[in-house]
């Protein structure tokens, strides 16, 4: 009797807790309900383009360089990567299907019977593992061309992450969620401070890009890691970023599709719901 | 005249060879005592990492600081002092970032205003 | 004549070493203020500027607001170093980085960079 009465009252503290966590659902709705009255002249496709959105000098070099893309040729790249067939015979479309434009919109999925979250750079490597190729390097180079060019033929269609209602789903939901909203590192920032609470303020020399749409434009190619690289090749994944982020809060990044920053991806990009993607796109 | 160059070089190495001793005996202390450190050193990097609050400059790769690293090689090369100095900065550092984590449980987020 | 002459010397003397003593004082002063003006930009130690604007500096952030007009802000100066050594005393959610608690910043380093944004 004891023994139920515990067991009653435990279940009811555990639907307390539960209820009191926000679905995904409402977690989305605040979300993009704060930057659009934050910045109320913008419409949702707007803020996609972070600081090329908010800054006029910004938004005339990004222009510019738009009309002649450079990262053009590493897209090129991906496709042809994407075509040629592996040793086996076989190829990426026994992997994700014939129709290239229909891969990105389908990542970062939930994989129930492994109970994780599968990123396209994730799903890129296994399909290589599966064929008996070596995996690419996980940042830049081989991985960012096939996926900016999955990314390039997806122009125009909408983020669309789906979060069922599976408890380890939630789970690795929340886990990214807290990462986002958490201090780390000496400096003691989380992503919100910079990327949410002062989006649209200047630190130091640098404009910071709302979280909201950030994901829209991933693989990115970036005149900094463009400068950095023998062929001009500025392309990088979306984990690489968080790298360079992690390591200006003075906290040490993790793994490119690390849990942690699958994770993450998992709750950064459901943010972005319903927003348009523009891969790859240029940035500083 | 020879007879008394002998005497003092041997003199002087037994002097040496006297003092190094000792001080190989101070030094086998030291390292007793920076091993000691240096596993606790790393039982708190490993803490801190299992909450996902380790810092930048502990170990990680690319850092120019990597404090734990750079007392081992300060070890190596018998800078016991140096060592034992940079394993009290990974130490601290690793605490904070354990402690950091824990403050950090219920974030989540605030009513930010504008 | 000469005995005259012997005292206004010294007198001179005495006045210039007088002089000197006060100048030296003054340029050590100044030049700690000119350490904590460099602890305070530099991107590697306070950073302040990231965040805050500051007389004399480029590329400053806008975040918090401009450092100016500090002593009457914070006319006692023990609370402006308990604001820069640990800003979440004040605000809990504050993005200003606890200099001190984290050793971002050492105890000296913390006192010439709070002599230094006083006098702004
Ligand atoms: C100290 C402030 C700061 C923190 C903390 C920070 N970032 Fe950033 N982040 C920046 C700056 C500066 C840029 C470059 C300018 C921009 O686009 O915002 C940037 C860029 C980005 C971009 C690329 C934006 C684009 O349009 O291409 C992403 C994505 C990003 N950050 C994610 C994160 C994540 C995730 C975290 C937490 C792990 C984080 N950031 C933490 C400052 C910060
Ligand atoms: C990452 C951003 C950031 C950095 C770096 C930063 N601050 Fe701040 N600071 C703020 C913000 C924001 C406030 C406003 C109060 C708050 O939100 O806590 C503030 C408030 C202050 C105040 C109180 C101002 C007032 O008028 O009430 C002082 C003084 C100050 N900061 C000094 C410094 C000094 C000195 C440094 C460098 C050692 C520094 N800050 C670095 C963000 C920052």
């Amino acid at each position: 009797m004891k023994k139920i009465a515990t067991l009653l009252l435990s279940a009811g503290l555990v639907a307390m807790s539960a209820q009191a966590v926000p679905s995904p659902q409402e977690d989305l709705k605040h979300f993009r309900d704060y930057f659009q009255r934050k910045f109320p002249g913008l419409k949702l496709d707007e803020l996609r383009n972070g600081i090329n959105a908010l800054d006029e000098n910004h938004r005339m070099q990004w222009e510019a360089m738009e009309e002649f893309p450079p990262y053009e040729e590493f897209v090129d790249k991906g496709k042809a990567l994407w075509e040629k067939p592996f040793k086996n015979g076989k190829s990426f479309a026994d992997c994700f299907g014939k129709d290239p434009s229909k891969v990105r919109v389908k990542y970062p999925q939930w994989d129930a019977k492994k109970k994780r979250v599968v990123t396209l750079e994730l799903a890129i490597n296994e399909c290589r593992k599966a064929n008996g190729e070596k995996p690419f390097k996980w940042k830049k180079g081989p991985i960012a061309w096939v996926s900016a060019y999955l990314g390039y033929m997806a122009r125009g269609q909408k983020i669309h992450v789906v979060i069922p209602n599976d408890p380890d789903a939630l789970k690795a939901y929340e886990h990214g969620k807290h990462f986002f909203y958490a201090k780390r590192g000496q400096l003691n920032l989380s992503c919100a401070d910079c990327h949410v609470k002062y989006a649209g303020r200047r630190i130091r020399g640098n404009l910071l890009s709302p979280a909201l749409g950030h994901v829209t434009h991933f693989p990115v190619f970036r005149g900094k890691w463009a400068n950095k690289s023998k062929d001009g090749d500025g392309l990088g994944t979306l984990h690489r970023r968080y790298g360079g982020c992690n390591k200006q809060q003075r906290a040490r990044p993790f793994k490119a599709q690390s849990k942690v920053y699958r994770d993450l991806e998992f709750f950064h990009q459901y943010m972005s719901n319903g927003m348009t993607i523009n891969a790859p796109s240029y940035r500083e | 005249m020879k007879k008394r160059t002998i005497l003092t070089i041997g003199l002087a190495a037994l002097l040496t060879a006297g003092f190094g001793s000792a001080q190989a005996g101070h030094s086998s202390k030291l390292k007793a005592a920076y091993e000691k450190e240096l596993a606790h050193a790393k039982a708190l990097v490993e803490k801190a990492a299992s909450v996902e609050g380790e810092w930048r400059d502990i170990r990680w790769k690319k850092s120019k600081k990597k404090f734990l690293p750079s007392a081992i090689a300060a070890a190596k090369a018998g800078d016991y002092k140096k060592a034992m100095k940079l394993l009290k900065i990974v130490e601290f550092q690793a605490e904070m970032g354990y402690k950091q984590a824990m403050a950090q449980k219920n974030a989540g987020p605030q009513n930010y205003g504008f | 004549m000469k005995i005259k002459n012997l005292r206004i010397t010294t007198a001179g003397a005495v006045l210039l070493a007088a002089g000197l003593v006060l100048a030296a004082q003054a340029s050590a002063s100044q030049s700690a203020l000119a350490k904590g003006k460099k602890l305070a930009f530099d991107r590697k130690k306070g950073n302040c500027l990231a965040c805050h604007q500051i007389e004399g500096g480029t590329q400053a952030g806008n975040i918090g607001p401009p450092l100016m007009n500090m002593k009457q802000r914070f006319p006692n100066k023990a609370k402006l170093r308990a604001q820069i050594w640990d800003a979440r005393k004040r605000n809990p959610h504050t993005i200003m980085p606890p200099f001190g608690p984290h050793r971002i910043l050492s105890d000296k380093e913390i006192d010439l960079v709070t002599d230094f944004i006083y006098n702004l």
